[in-house]
C-alpha cells in the first residue's frame, strides 16, 4: 500500500521531485520570492545558509512546512550565487547531515518512495538475519555504486558486502548513509553546470543577503588557505602541467621535480593514492617507497611543519620553469598561481590568463 | 555487435605503432568491407557507447555507457607449463631464467626485464578455469547476471575477454568497476566484516554458513575445504604456531561436523584465536580468487579486440564462444582461421608449438615447411620469417 508523501515529508526531503512539483505549484519565480510577503521563506533561506556556513545543524522546522519546502531552493539559490565553491560544500554537508538523521528513523515504506523519487533508486525491504547481522534493505549494485566509492572505510567496499543476485543488503542507517551522501553530491554536482556557473542572485535580494555576505568574505580568508579539495584540472601551472605529462610518459624526474609535484598535489587537496598514480607509470617505479615517501610528505600536513612546494625562483634555478605565462609574471609560488586560477575557473571567467598555452 | 554504430573503432596496420582510431561504422557489412581492403593487423572497438564515437576529441564524444569488461590474460597467471615456454632476461645485467619473470633481477635487483612468452594448451586451460571460476562462481550467483547478457571472446592469444553487456551496469564509473574487480580478486577482503566475531569477551566464536552467498558462504566453505585438506606443515607456516597446528588437526573432524550444522558452529576453531583464524581464512580464498587484469575493468573507454576478428600476433581468430561451448572449446585449434596450405619458415627460435594438428619444436635456426596457420603464428610471434 504506497503511503502518499505529506507536505511534512516534502518539508523534510525538499530535494524530492514531488517537492519542486509543488513549489512549481505555486507559480512563483525566483524575483517573485523577493515581494514583502514572502519575507517570511527568504529569511528562512538566509538563515539555512548562514547555518551551514557557521558549521550549526540545520534542524527542520515542522510548524511551517509551507515555508521549509520554498526556503530550500531559496536556499540553494544563495548559496550557488555566492560563488564560492567551500561555501556549496558546506551547504551540501549541512544539508545531508539534516537528511541522514532523518532517514535513519524513516519509515520503511517513505524511505523507499524518498530514495526512488530522489534519486530513481529501487529499495526492497528485507527481513533477513544471517547470524547474528540484520539487513532491512536490498539495493542494485549499480545504485550502491553510485556512492559507495566515495566512503574510503573498509566495512563499504563492495567486497566486504553481502550481495546476492546483483543486490547489496544493508541496514537502515546505511541506505540513510547513501542516500544523504547522494543529496550532497547532487548540490555539488549541480555547480559544475553551465546555467548555475553562471547564475546571478537578483538584485532585490541583497538586503536580505548583506549580512550572510559579509560572514562569507570573512570566512573567506580563512578558507582560502584550504584550496579546493581535489585537483581544478585547468588551474595548473606550466611548471606542475610539463612535470605531469612527463610522469605519463613515464619519464624519470629529478628528486627536486619529484618534491615539487608531490608537495603540490597534497598541497591542493589530492590524496596519496592519486598522487601514486602519478608516478606509476615511471621505469623503476617502487610502489612502496614511493608510498613511503608521498605518506611522510602528506602527514607532515596539519602538524607545524607543512611542506610546500618551492617557490619560482628555487624552480627557476633547478631548471623546473617550463617559461612563464601572463599569469605567472603575478606570482612568485606555484600554489598561488593554482589558486588565482581556481577561483577563476570557480568564478567562471572565460578570459584565459597567460599568453603561451602550457603543455 | 551490439550497438555497433554507437561504437568507436580502430585499426593498427602491420608495422604500424599508431592506431587509427575514432572510426564509426553504422553497420557490420561496411565494416567487413573496410577490413578487406585495409587488411589491418589487429581491430579493435570501444567497449564504451558513445552519441559522437568518431569525434576525436575525447571529451566531445558523448559518453553514455560501456561494457563492464573482464581479461583473463595467462601471462599474469602463474603456471607450471611457463617454465618450459617462458624466457626472461634483465636489461641492466643480462641475467636469464625460464618461467615466470620475476619481480626484480635476482643477480642486481633492477627492475628492467624483458620476457618472451609463449602460450600452450595447459595455460589456455588454466585461463579457461578463470572465465568459469569469474562467471559461476562470481558474476552470476552474486552479480547476477544473465547468461544472455554474457559474450565470451578467445583474446586470440594469450586468454579470454569477458563482456557484461548487462544494461543496469552500463552507467557504472570507473570506481564503481575497480570495486567490482576488487570484489572478485578479493582486494580488500576482511573476514571479519562475513560475520566471524566472539560475542561478549569470552563468548562463542560466530562466524558465516557454508550455505550463505556471496563472500559469507565462499569464505565460509573455503575454510572448510582448506582444514579438510591441510597439513599439520602447511598449517603451521601459516599460523606461525606448531601447537595450535596440531590441536587443529586432531580435532579436524569434530570441527568440520561443527562447520556444516545449521547454524554452523564454529567452536571449535575458537582456540585457534580471531588473528590466526584470518590467516587460515587469507589462505583458504586463494585459489577462488579471480585472476584477472584489473586495469581493463576499470577502463570505462577501453578499446578491446574486435569478437572473431584475425589477432595480428598470432594470425588466430579472437573467437566468440557460447558459455555451452566454452568447456570443449580449444583455442589453439578451434581459433585457426587459415585451415589450408603449408608455408615455408626460417625459424629463430621457439619452444615447442602447436597449432591444429600439427606440432614443432623446440627449435632454434631451423628452416621448415609448415602448415599455414602454424607458419602464420610463428611469423606473427616475431619467432620466424618467410622463406619463398
Amino acid at each position: 500500500m504506497r503511503e502518499m508523501l505529506a507536505r511534512e515529508d516534502l518539508a523534510k526531503y525538499p530535494f524530492l521531485r514531488k517537492a519542486s512539483s509543488f513549489i512549481g505549484g505555486y507559480g512563483l519565480t525566483l524575483k517573485d520570492l523577493a515581494a514583502p510577503e514572502y519575507s517570511g521563506i527568504v529569511k528562512r533561506a538566509v538563515e539555512r545558509v548562514r547555518d551551514s556556513i557557521e558549521g550549526r545543524k540545520i534542524v527542520t522546522d515542522w510548524k511551517d512546512p509551507e515555508t521549509e519546502i520554498l526556503a530550500y531552493p531559496l536556499a540553494l539559490a544563495f548559496a550557488y550565487g555566492l560563488k564560492a565553491g567551500w561555501v556549496i560544500r558546506r551547504f551540501a554537508t549541512a544539508e545531508s547531515k539534516r537528511c541522514y538523521e532523518l532517514l535513519k528513523m524513516e519509515d520503511g515504506q517513505k524511505l523507499i518512495e524518498v530514495a526512488e523519487d530522489g534519486f530513481g533508486w529501487k529499495l526492497e525491504p528485507i527481513e533477513m538475519n544471517v547470524e547474528g547481522k540484520r539487513f532491512d534493505f536490498m539495493l542494485g549494485v549499480t545504485e550502491y555504486l553510485e556512492v559507495a566509492p566515495q566512503f574510503h572505510s573498509a566495512n563499504w567496499k563492495l567486497v566486504n558486502r553481502y550481495i546476492l543476485r546483483g543486490r547489496v543488503h544493508l541496514k537502515q542507517s546505511e541506505v540513510a548513509r547513501l542516500l544523504s551522501e547522494s543529496v550532497k553530491n547532487k548540490i555539488v554536482k549541480r555547480a559544475m553546470e553551465e546555467e548555475v556557473r553562471k547564475f546571478e542572485v537578483p538584485e532585490a535580494f541583497g538586503p536580505y543577503l548583506e549580512e550572510v555576505m559579509r560572514l562569507v568574505e570573512k570566512k573567506r580568508k580563512f578558507y582560502d588557505d584550504e584550496a579546493p579539495v581535489g585537483l581544478v584540472e585547468e588551474a595548473k601551472p606550466p611548471c606542475i602541467m610539463a612535470m605531469i605529462s612527463d610522469l605519463a610518459a613515464g619519464k624519470s624526474l629529478s628528486h627536486m621535480a619529484r618534491f615539487t609535484i608531490t608537495t603540490f598535489m597534497i598541497n591542493v587537496g589530492e590524496n596519496v593514492d592519486n598522487v601514486l598514480r602519478l608516478f606509476s607509470k615511471v621505469a623503476d617505479f617502487d610502489e612502496e617507497k614511493a608510498r613511503y615517501q608521498i605518506e611522510h610528505i602528506a602527514g607532515r600536513i596539519g602538524s607545524k611543519t607543512k611542506y610546500a612546494p618551492p617557490k619560482c625562483d628555487v624552480l627557476k634555478s633547478y631548471g623546473l620553469c617550463v617559461g612563464a605565462n601572463a599569469l605567472c609574471e603575478r606570482v612568485r609560488h606555484p600554489l598561488q598561481y593554482y589558486k588565482i586560477r581556481a577561483r577563476e575557473i570557480a568564478r567562471g571567467a572565460a578570459k584565459a590568463q597567460g599568453g603561451r598555452k602550457a603543455a | 555487435m551490439e550497438d555497433l554504430g554507437h561504437r568507436e573503432l580502430a585499426f593498427l596496420q602491420f608495422g604500424e605503432h599508431m592506431m587509427i582510431r575514432h572510426i564509426r561504422f553504422m553497420d557490420e557489412v561496411s565494416l567487413r568491407d573496410h577490413l578487406i581492403h585495409e587488411t589491418p593487423a589487429h581491430v579493435y572497438y570501444s567497449s564504451a557507447y558513445y552519441k559522437e564515437p568518431q569525434a576525436p576529441d575525447m571529451n566531445k564524444k558523448g559518453w553514455c555507457g560501456a561494457d563492464l569488461v573482464f581479461d583473463v590474460d595467462a601471462d599474469h597467471i602463474p603456471t607450471m607449463c611457463k617454465s618450459d615456454h617462458d624466457k626472461w632476461k634483465c636489461l641492466e645485467c643480462g641475467t636469464e631464467g625460464a618461467g615466470f619473470p620475476p619481480e626484480s633481477c635476482p643477480s642486481c635487483g633492477k627492475k628492467r626485464i624483458e620476457t618472451t612468452t609463449w602460450v600452450c594448451e595447459k595455460c589456455l586451460d588454466v585461463t579457461k578455469n578463470e572465465v568459469f571460476k569469474l562467471l559461476d562462481e562470481y558474476l552470476i550467483p552474486d552479480f547476477g547476471i544473465s547468461l544472455n547478457d554474457v559474450e565470451i571472446c578467445f583474446s586470440g592469444h594469450r586468454g579470454y575477454h569477458l563482456h557484461i553487456l548487462t544494461e543496469s551496469l552500463r552507467g557504472l564509473a570507473s570506481d564503481g568497476r575497480r570495486e567490482v574487480a576488487d570484489y572478485v580478486r578479493g582486494v580488500g577482503l576482511d573476514q571479519k566484516l562475513h560475520g566471524f566475531m566472539v560475542l561478549n569477551r569470552n563468548g562463542p566464536l560466530i562466524g558465516p554458513d557454508i550455505r550463505d552467498g556471496g563472500w559469507r558462504g565462499r569464505i565460509a566453505r573455503s575454510i572448510y575445504t582448506y582444514i579438510s585438506r591441510c597439513s599439520v606443515e602447511d598449517l603451521k607456516t601459516v599460523i606461525g604456531s606448531g601447537s595450535a597446528a596440531d590441536t587443529l588437526c586432531r580435532n579436524k573432524d569434530r570441527i568440520l561436523g561443527g562447520i556444516t550444522k545449521s547454524p554452523p558452529s564454529w567452536v571449535g576453531l575458537r582456540g585457534v584465536g580471531i588473528e590466526r583464524l584470518n590467516r587460515i581464512a587469507r589462505a583458504s580464498v586463494k585459489d577462488i580468487l579471480c585472476n584477472i587484469d584489473e586495469r581493463v575493468t576499470l577502463d570505462i573507454k577501453r578499446l578491446i579486440r574486435y569478437p572473431n576478428s584475425l589477432h595480428g600476433k598470432s594470425g588466430l581468430k579472437a573467437s566468440r564462444i557460447t558459455y555451452n561451448d566454452l568447456e570443449s572449446f580449444e583455442p589453439l585449434s578451434d581459433a585457426v582461421a587459415f585451415k589450408d596450405g603449408e608455408i615455408k619458415v626460417y625459424v629463430r627460435e621457439a619452444p615447442r608449438v602447436r597449432i591444429g594438428d600439427h606440432e614443432i619444436g623446440p627449435l632454434k635456426e631451423a628452416e621448415v615447411v609448415v602448415p599455414k596457420a602454424l607458419g602464420l603464428y610463428l611469423v606473427c610471434k616475431g619467432a620466424a620469417e618467410p622463406r619463398a
